[in-house]
């Protein structure tokens, strides 16, 4: 079985391959033995990483978050100001779930699944999950603790526009989403915060 | 057999919602039938389905929606006095977490049946985004008259930003422990109104 952190360029090509199966067919209907054809490898290969449908998911799920953060934190990694970097984050999630096909299927066929991850306990432990994903985007300039506040208000703000999108604002546009993050954030987020430049 | 006589759409549509609420609570969201909805309300199929051509579906959603708009306006209710805007949502924050805690029908289909119920609650709260932001509207810009709104705050966009972050934060609090005055007040203060209303500086 795999072990935590023992990624194999095998179990890589697994993965991706679930996500093509997921994307076209969703998160119901795909099985271990549609992983095993589309990544081209045996039945007995899938299973020996991934003993149950189960654990590939949670190994899938797992790996798309690492890649949303690692774009999410580069997108954010030289910005200039604390403003910048809150825009960056926002609007890097907001392009690369869009683009994202598995999540565009299951969204768009099978909320039900979705859903229940986003609502009420389950959305508070997504919002501190992700609050800790994006923090680090803020370090330079603030402390973890406050850091992590921000986070959880952007990744708050960012779930309710994509869950529920508004016909005035786009979070892809850039423009829209820092007026937001200067007009309404930062300034309500602590009224002691300068979002000013920090040398690096 | 009904009478010839109009009956008033709207209190035969609230009979609707209130049984098919009541058949929720006995029965559940995937096992009440239209034709509970008949023996509990003593309404006939034709009106219901006149009411409610899409049928079952239809009525459960907008029963979903009655309640949804049940809870937004006693909220509305309990908040609606406050002298401004922080004491207005200082007040309605606990408030409105509390009752989403003590609403006994929604714990128990969350552990039941969440993700019969979660699509339909979703599409009916999101529903009311533009009406919590209308409800807020005169209240920032009685702030607004007063000489407390940040300059260049326009009142519709603070209007739906605090109605986003509102209804999400009523729903999952994350961080914050709502019943907690000295957190809602840091809150309320930061994160909602710091961008939008002028606080003395002392404060």
């Amino acid at each position: 079985m795999l072990m935590e952190g023992q990624v194999t360029g095998q179990s890589e090509r697994v993965l991706e391959a679930a996500s093509r199966c997921i994307a076209r067919v969703g998160l119901g209907k795909t099985t271990l033995d549609d992983v095993a054809r589309e990544a081209g490898c045996a039945r007995a290969t899938v299973y020996r990483y991934f003993p149950g449908k189960q654990q590939l998911l949670v190994a899938w799920v797992d790996r798309e978050i690492a890649a949303l953060q690692a774009e999410v934190l580069a997108a954010a990694a030289d910005a200039p100001t604390l403003g910048d970097a809150c825009t960056a984050v926002v609007v890097t999630t907001a392009r690369t779930l869009a683009r994202h096909a598995p999540l565009a299927f299951v969204a768009a066929h099978e909320p039900e699944i979705l859903m229940p991850f986003l609502a009420f306990e389950r959305e508070d432990a997504f919002l501190r999950g992700a609050a800790a994903l994006v923090a680090p985007a803020f370090t330079p300039f603030l402390s973890d603790t406050q850091a992590t506040r921000l986070g959880e208000w952007l990744a708050r703000l960012t779930l309710s526009y994509l869950c529920c999108p508004s016909e005035s604002f786009d979070l892809h546009d850039v423009t829209a989403v820092r007026a937001l993050v200067e007009d309404f954030v930062l300034p309500g987020f602590d009224r002691h915060v300068q979002s000013q430049g920090v040398s690096r | 057999m009904e009478s010839v006589t109009q009956v008033d759409p709207l209190s035969l549509r609230d009979r609707l919602f209130a049984a098919t609420y009541r058949c929720v609570e006995r029965f559940g969201l995937g096992k009440t039938t239209v034709d509970d909805v008949v023996k509990e309300s003593g309404i006939s199929r034709a009106t219901i389905y006149r009411q409610f051509p899409g049928g079952r579906d239809e009525l459960l959603l907008e029963t979903v929606g009655w309640e949804v708009a049940n809870y937004f306006n006693a909220l509305a209710d309990h908040v609606r006095d406050a002298p401004d805007l922080t004491e207005l949502l200082e007040r309605g924050l606990g408030y409105a977490h509390r009752s989403v805690q003590e609403h006994a029908l929604l714990r128990k289909i969350l552990d039941t049946e969440p993700e019969r119920l979660l699509p339909l609650l979703t599409t009916e709260v999101n529903k009311t985004l533009p009406f919590v932001a209308d409800f807020l509207l005169p209240y920032l810009r009685r702030e607004a008259d007063a000489g407390r709104l940040r300059p260049g705050v326009a009142p519709q966009r603070a209007a739906d930003y605090l109605a986003r972050t509102i209804v999400s934060l009523i729903g999952a609090p994350g961080r914050w422990d709502l019943e907690d005055p000295d957190q809602v007040h840091e809150l309320v203060a930061g994160e909602l109104l710091g961008g939008i209303v002028l606080y003395p500086p002392d404060n």
